[in-house]
């Protein structure tokens, strides 16, 4: 029979093998489980983890395997652990982000890392199962990606995580339970049932949850599938009259993955991913180093960062509605907001955690510099991870004007962050809630994952 | 804002505000979906999601209908009662298109249970958030001309009713605007399944997973979450998921005009996709007039072709469905089955059945057209069956209204009907009486958790 592009993913998820890991996609991926952990870690400090980890040790409470991040020995059954860390990874906006856009590791770690923990002793994925079963999560968002134009653009409709993550999550799941192919068909079916969360929740508090969602979710999908529970095996294919995962897409033209022979090349070999280096939205990134730059030119200039002298700041940025936000009153506006990540990259000379508390958001002097703000769209400026530019003009009260502008900020694919840079995030990050051991123990273990045999260690 | 109003009336209804015909339809409602609920607890898929909620305990729980040997969280006792009740598609049908009930019963049922002794909730109560919950779905329904037609895209249930579910736990919980409204935008993040997995055995989780996710929103909302404070008013909150989105204030408090007063539900009389009622009643007239003129027997070897005018809804022809999933969500199957034994039942859709020579044989011969002046829509369309037999003779009959349908409802008796027969699939006789008892005299109920 001919071979469906569900089928086709369902068997891909099935047949690859550790052999097929390139040493880049394996070196790429370590750095992003590493990352992913920090983020998570730090992440277990803000309010909404507070909530999500409340609520479900209320509900709920036996069967409690896995671990939540930065709460040694509170346990929580492995899907709420899994929701749970993932609210974490992404509360604070600071979690990787690849090319078709979609933040895809906290999409997927929390649910292989929880797990892990769920098997029993005598079936414990190895170090290299686990990095296998996260590249699988990957690669099938990256693929999934790939079937609309829609999706190489900055989201409107729906935000990428609930739907390409859900069924990555369910992918990785799929694979490290190691179901059988028609099984995997099936938890993709049944993950679309659970995916899709409108763009609307972004800068709110609630935008965490897509994250814990698409990997608590695609997780349960995968669970259901193994006990049983059967989907529409053409659901990745595009079925006239009747919507299949096609229904988060205005333009959706899927293709099938060739099944992995000798070379199966991962998207991720191809296409790196952005780390941040602060906790905001990834468009931030180049209007603060383009700011950074502008701030010393202007420092040259005056001597010292005297706002007084600016008579108005130009930001020239692509259009995207949902963080253009002149004046933002909490930190999840803030961390959406092309203006306030500007205007504190001036006023401070850098941007950090810190920067999005509340007396930071609120002082007078960067009210101030937000007061003097200007946005203009130029045609050439697209609302595209890959092709955007960010542009900061001072124009000062003397009638000179100061520019500075990043096509590519430190922490994109293009400019990745060097190792250090990536360590030392992870060490600031993880230190608001492990001791220095514990931190370089995570370090090492992530750096041989391969050569982990009981990856629940992790 | 939309959303802001639609808190406040969420916050704002209480009791008085419901009328007598709502509190009617509502009760039929309930009773109705209690009992495809609880025949639904023996099907395979509700048997898995039992299971793997048993991965789940906790001290707060809630019973799964008709099975007291234990219990669940709330969340997981929602979902497997709404899984239960979509399992068998048996469950009720409203216009525009959604299953109201199934979202909103399981979830409340199961937050109810969940109260302390000292905080019960009252049959009123219970009967106030429900009724919210339905109401909420039908004015976001209202929203998207696309919703007036048989859905392509996302299955209804999955957007409107994890909107309704959490509407009608936030009034359950008492949530302040603020919070309802919260929950309203927790909801959304959860919504949306797309229609290819109707007709396999995941689409009864659509309703499990609307009534789950709706309850989990108001809980999120209640420890204090926040999401998007125009989540209705957005096109890319709830509007992601229709192609036009015109959302709209609700009417004042003042005599509310609940949309059940004015548009009641369709009940089916059995276990398959509304659509199928309209090919069953034709069916049943053609059979009738068949078997008279040919002493009381169906002559199935004179017959030469079926022809069925239906609507074009590709997810509901199949010339020859393999599963019972599939077989509900067949004109062709319905037709077929009607034909063979003169109406349809629960039994209609057992294996053996589904796979009887005969029926393959009728189905073989059976086609359907798509006449332009049929449109695809609940509140408009109309079926017609003509048998063709081998001596040129042709029998048709065409059915614009079926018997179930809201504008030729059930009567009480074939209602309770229903349920006795369903409800009796799992409990015994007094229990069956009891619920009948306590559903009809749900507003004066005290204590609701007797249910």
């Amino acid at each position: 029979p001919e071979e469906t592009v569900t089928s086709s993913f369902a068997s891909f998820i099935h047949a690859v093998r550790p052999e097929h890991l390139s040493k880049t996609v394996c070196h790429r991926s370590k750095r992003m489980i590493l990352d992913s952990i920090g983020v998570g870690l730090v992440g277990s400090t803000t309010h909404v983890f507070d909530i999500a980890l409340q609520y479900c040790r209320e509900l709920y409470s036996s069967v409690a395997v896995s671990s939540v991040y930065g709460k040694p020995g509170v346990k929580l059954s492995p899907t709420l652990a899994a929701f749970t860390n993932g609210v974490a990874t992404h509360s604070m906006d600071f979690d990787d982000t690849w090319h078709p856009a979609t933040h895809p590791s906290g999409a997927v770690l929390p649910a292989l890392l929880a797990a892990s923990q769920m098997l029993p002793p005598s079936a414990k994925p190895n170090g290299m199962d686990f990095l296998l079963a996260f590249n699988v999560g990957l690669e099938v968002q990256g693929r999934l990606m790939h079937f609309s134009t829609e999706a190489h653009n900055i989201p409107k409709r729906f935000h990428p995580p609930s739907v390409v993550g859900t069924l990555g999550s369910a992918a990785a799941t799929a694979k490290l339970l190691s179901l059988s192919t028609a099984q995997c068909a099936h938890a993709l079916g049944i993950a679309a049932s659970l995916a899709g969360a409108p763009m609307a929740n972004a800068a709110t508090q609630a935008k965490p949850l897509h994250i814990g969602n698409a990997t608590r979710l695609g997780f349960e999908a995968a669970l259901l599938a193994a006990r049983g529970m059967e989907a529409n095996p053409l659901i990745l294919d595009d079925i006239a009259g009747c919507s299949g995962f096609s229904a988060f897409y205005s333009i959706y033209q899927p293709k099938p993955l060739s099944t992995p022979s000798d070379h199966h090349e991962f998207l991720l070999e191809k296409q790196d991913i952005a780390f941040k280096r602060f906790p905001a939205h990834l468009g931030m990134h180049w209007v603060v180093d383009a700011a950074l730059s502008v701030r010393n030119l202007f420092i040259n200039y005056a001597g010292s960062f005297s706002p007084s002298l600016i008579r108005t700041i130009v930001l020239k940025i692509p259009v995207s509605k949902y963080i253009n936000r002149p004046f933002p009153s909490s930190e999840h506006q803030a961390r959406h907001s092309f203006q306030f990540n500007a205007c504190t990259a001036l006023l401070d000379g850098e941007v950090g955690l810190s920067s999005f508390t509340e007396s930071s958001i609120h002082r007078q002097e960067l009210r101030e510099l937000l007061d003097k703000v200007v946005v203009e769209h130029p045609e050439d400026n697209v609302a595209n991870f890959d092709k955007m530019y960010g542009e900061v003009a001072l124009l000062l009260h003397s009638g000179d004007v100061l520019t500075g502008k990043c096509d590519t900020f430190y922490g994109h694919w293009r400019k990745p962050l060097s190792k250090e840079s990536l360590l030392k995030k992870f060490r600031s990050n993880a230190s608001h809630v492990l001791p220095e051991e514990k931190i370089e123990t995570i370090i090492t273990m992530v750096d041989n994952l391969e050569n982990l045999s009981d990856s629940s260690q992790l | 804002t939309i959303t802001g109003n639609f808190a406040n009336v969420i916050h704002g209804l209480n009791a008085n505000h419901l009328t007598d015909q709502v509190i009617q339809r509502s009760k039929r409602m309930i009773l109705d979906t209690l009992g495809v609920g609880l025949l639904g607890t023996s099907t395979e898929v509700c048997h898995k999601v039992t299971q793997y909620s048993k991965i789940y305990s906790s001290d707060i729980s809630s019973t799964i209908w008709g099975h007291l040997d234990f219990r669940l969280p709330p969340l997981y006792a929602a979902f497997v009662n709404g899984v239960a009740v979509h399992s068998m598609d048996f469950d009720d049908t409203w216009h525009p298109a959604t299953h109201p009930s199934g979202a909103v019963l399981p979830a409340v049922i199961a937050l109810s249970e969940a109260f302390p002794q000292k905080e019960k909730i009252s049959g009123l109560d219970l009967l106030l958030a429900f009724n919210v919950g339905i109401e909420v779905q039908g004015r976001l329904l209202r929203f998207s001309s696309e919703a007036r037609n048989i859905p392509k895209r996302f299955h209804p249930p999955t957007v409107v009713g994890t909107m309704g579910s959490a509407a009608a736990c936030a009034k359950l919980l008492g949530l302040d605007q603020l919070k309802c409204k919260n929950a309203l935008a927790i909801a959304a993040s959860y919504a949306g399944a797309p229609l290819a997995n109707a007709a396999t055995q995941t689409k009864p989780l659509h309703v499990g997973n609307a009534a789950k996710h709706g309850l989990e929103a108001a809980c999120l909302a209640s420890q204090g979450l926040q999401g998007s404070k125009q989540i209705l008013d957005m096109e890319s909150g709830i509007g992601a998921f229709y192609t036009d989105y015109n959302p709209q204030t609700l009417p004042t408090l003042q005599s509310y005009p609940w949309l059940l007063d004015q548009q009641d539900v369709a009940i089916k009389r059995f276990p398959a996709h509304l659509g199928t009622h309209w090919v069953a009643d034709a069916a049943s007239s053609v059979r009738q007039k068949l078997v008279e003129s040919h002493e009381n027997l169906l002559p199935l070897d004179k017959i030469e072709k079926v022809i069925l005018k239906v609507p074009e809804v590709k997810y509901v022809n199949r010339p020859s469905p393999t599963s019972e999933h599939e077989a509900r969500h067949s004109f062709q199957f319905v037709a077929c089955s009607t034909l063979l034994d003169g109406s349809m039942s629960v039994q209609s859709f057992a294996s053996e059945n589904i796979h009887r020579p005969a029926l393959q044989e009728l189905l073989r011969k059976t086609q359907l057209e798509h006449p332009a002046d049929n449109t695809p829509s609940f509140e408009s369309l109309y079926c017609e069956v003509s048998v063709t037999l081998r001596d040129g003779n042709t029998i048709s009959n065409r059915c614009e209204m079926f018997y179930g349908h809201w504008r030729k409802p059930l009567k009480k008796e074939d209602l309770e009907k229903k349920f006795q027969s369903n409800a009796s699939s799992v409990l015994p006789a007094e229990a069956t009486e009891g619920i009948l008892e306590t559903v009809y005299n749900l507003e004066k109920v005290e204590d609701c958790s007797v249910l």
